[in-house]
């Protein structure tokens, strides 16, 4: 009888064990390599918090989360793509998911997510050659921010937004009129990635193209570039203090600058430093109406060679989905879920200023996706300080920009 | 081979195994890829012989920055090798306090260039120190900052990189003139030799190899400018150099092929520089 006992109880254990082993071994663990961008210390414990929300859901995958840098972080992806060791998911600045994607270094998710296409914004970037590599995340554009107090100053109700190039140019000029070190418009100085950004949605508001819809020629040199710069040239030479983008922001903070094109950091920035600045932000104008504007973001594409793309797919839309996406705006006060459910939260549209975002998101456009647009931003960027700072005539600086252009795309 | 030398090699391998993997081998492949046109993520690659040489002396954004890093190479050296030069026969004076005047031109050569480079920017603007310096004095400096302007700032670039310099070649001078021998100066006492007769006909000569050094490293050092024009400017405003501009090509546009061969071109330039400078002074230091 007691051997009986001992038995049994012998029985049950190694019955446990084999259970417990086959449970262990029914759950194959998937490991996610993430590289991203976002260390900020506001937003890295919110990141990391959904990544342990989506352990704990699925518990056969983990998640390695490496943070990149902006100062290194390309660098770093390409070495990766190109010796073989790049993550599963990788999170790509906008511009850079033609040069990734022609190189055969992303995986094809045009199937996958063809049904979440109408839910999102954004997807240009992510499309080359007609198939989609990138799933847009957390998206940005630029506004027009206002100082109200130098608006009063200058003799117009402080209500006053401009809402075309005339309005915005008298605005401008009778702020900088005010004298002393108060200038009307912040315009950037020749800031390499940047300048361009400033000079696009003047040109996008003017209907100008850099690349034919077709896609087979250079169209950047127009009656409509030309107006286009002709308008940033005059806010530039005449009313404009000109210096970089960080300095500008300063300036404009410091109550030396009436209007500037900047993103919602700024607003965070105003918000979180608590800088007592009365100041409005409203849509860049156009030449007769609101205009368009500058937009990028981030996206989040699943490396060709990863041999999970089923689960890392899983995850991007775990991330990207309405409530992810809304954690993360609310936490680090970002203007532009690319989830159109989520943008239409409250929390954007009872805020008067990140209303303002979602609006000009709406009328944005984002640069062309190909894979040599890194040479085309520098043939745009010389054009434009010729032009600017150099005084080289327009017409002639635009033909041969677009000459360039021609040239690196087209080899012509 | 004798336990000896085995020793002798076992003890050099390290060296000797780090400077083949981490020197000579990227420097021969680095002129192999010269000759191709070889870019990250491009999966293929193939020999394109003299392509890139060609291509880079028709590329105006290279000559260019060639001619800024001339600029800077023609602009900096006399100006660095004569104000270390004065700088060190005026600290070799017995006077109070001269350890701190040798302390203090010493220390921008021990401090981070990035640093360095952070402040000027700062005193470069329109609301910094030297700006507002230049107006006080009556100039009129550019409206933007002196960075801010095709005419300036490659200019203020090189002045800082003079005043970040003087102080490590003061020292070599400043060693040089110490080991001079005080007989001579006491000879050309008892001759009646003025100071300017003493520094023209024993100074001058016997700190002529020092000289040559001094001018020979700073030669390649000014022909590799890099990180001041990184951090001050980003080669905007016509300060792009020669190895910003292979930096551009290599890291931020990965055409390795193309910067590799850029690379090779500053190399044969300073090679040629590095020789005529050895061949000119070494003529006259030889006795």
């Amino acid at each position: 009888m007691k051997y009986n006992r001992i038995f049994a109880v012998l029985l049950i254990a190694a019955v446990a064990a084999i259970i417990s082993c086959s449970g262990k071994t029914k759950q194959v663990a998937v490991t996610l390599d993430w590289w991203q961008f976002w260390t900020d210390p506001a937003i890295g414990p919110t990141i990391q918090k959904m990544v342990n929300d989506y352990e704990t859901a699925n518990p056969n995958v983990k998640i390695n989360l490496t943070d990149l840098t902006w100062s290194d972080g390309h660098e770093k992806i390409v070495v990766a793509f190109s010796s073989g060791t790049a993550p599963d998911i990788v999170e790509l600045g906008s511009d850079w998911v033609a040069e990734f994607s022609s190189a055969n270094q992303l995986a094809d998710i045009t199937g996958d997510v063809i049904s979440d296409t109408a839910g999102f914004l954004g997807w240009s970037p992510g499309i080359y050659d007609n198939k989609i590599y990138a799933f847009p995340w957390i998206l940005g554009t630029r506004v027009l921010f206002i100082n109200r107090e130098l608006v009063r100053k200058a003799g117009l109700s402080e209500n006053f937004v401009p809402i075309n190039w005339a309005q915005l140019r008298e605005l401008c000029f009778k702020i900088d009129s005010i004298g002393g070190d108060v200038h009307g418009f912040g315009s950037n100085a020749a800031e390499k990635h940047r300048l361009y950004k400033k000079f696009l949605p003047f040109f996008w508001a003017a209907n100008g193209r850099i690349i034919s819809r077709d896609g087979k020629l250079a169209v950047f040199a127009s009656d409509k570039a030309y107006r286009a710069l002709k308008m940033y040239k005059a806010l530039n030479d005449s009313c404009s203090l000109i210096d970089t983008q960080s300095r500008l922001e300063d300036a404009f903070l410091a109550g030396k600058i009436g209007v500037i094109i900047s993103g919602d950091w700024l607003l965070k920035r105003i918000r979180n430093e608590k800088i007592p600045i009365d100041f409005v932000t409203t849509l860049i104008p156009g030449p007769n109406f609101p205009g368009k504007s500058f937009a990028g973001g981030e996206f989040l594409a699943i490396s060709a060679g990863s041999k999970n793309k089923e689960e890392a797919l899983k995850f991007i839309k775990y991330i990207t989905d309405k409530n992810n996406q809304l954690l993360f705006c609310k936490t680090n006060y970002s203007a532009n879920p690319s989830n159109r459910e989520a943008a239409s939260d409250p929390f954007f549209t009872d805020d008067i200023n990140l209303e303002t975002f979602v609006k000009q998101m709406n009328m944005s456009e984002m640069v062309p996706a190909i894979p040599q647009w890194v040479y085309v931003e520098d043939i745009i960027e010389s054009t434009l300080e010729e032009v600017l700072f150099n005084d080289a005539p327009i017409a002639e600086s635009l033909y041969k920009g677009n000459k360039k252009i021609t040239k690196i795309l087209f080899d012509k | 081979m004798k336990p000896r030398q085995i020793a002798g090699y076992l003890f050099a391998s390290p060296w000797v195994i780090t400077f083949l993997i981490f020197w000579l081998f990227p420097l021969l492949f680095s002129f192999y890829l010269g000759f191709t046109d070889y870019r990250l993520l491009k999966p293929t690659y193939s020999w394109v012989g003299l392509d890139n040489f060609a291509a880079l002396l028709s590329d105006q954004a290279f000559l260019q920055s060639l001619k800024n890093t001339f600029v800077f190479v023609i602009g900096t050296i006399p100006l660095t090798t004569m104000i270390s030069l004065i700088l060190a026969l005026l600290i070799d004076k017995n006077f109070p306090g001269r350890t701190i005047f040798r302390s203090g031109y010493f220390m921008p050569s021990i401090t981070s260039m990035v640093v360095i480079a952070l402040i000027f920017t700062n005193l470069y603007s329109r609301d910094g120190y030297i700006y507002l310096l230049a107006k006080m004095v009556g100039l009129s400096p550019p409206e933007n900052g002196f960075l801010l302007s095709n005419k300036t700032a490659l200019l203020s670039v090189m002045a800082m990189d003079v005043w970040m310099s003087v102080g490590y070649y003061m020292l070599l001078f400043l060693a040089g003139l110490k080991s001079i021998p005080g007989e001579l100066y006491e000879t050309a006492d008892v001759a009646g030799a003025g100071p300017i007769r003493k520094f023209v006909s024993i100074t001058l000569p016997l700190l002529k190899p020092v000289a040559l050094f001094i001018i020979v490293i700073n030669t390649i050092k000014s022909f590799q400018v890099f990180v001041e024009v990184l951090v001050m400017t980003r080669g905007n405003y016509d300060t792009s150099t020669a190895v910003y501009f292979i930096y551009e090509s290599g890291l931020s546009r990965f055409e390795f092929g193309y910067a590799s061969a850029a690379a090779y071109i500053l190399f044969l330039i300073i090679a040629i520089f590095s020789l005529a400078q050895f061949g000119l002074l070494r003529q006259r230091v030889t006795p």
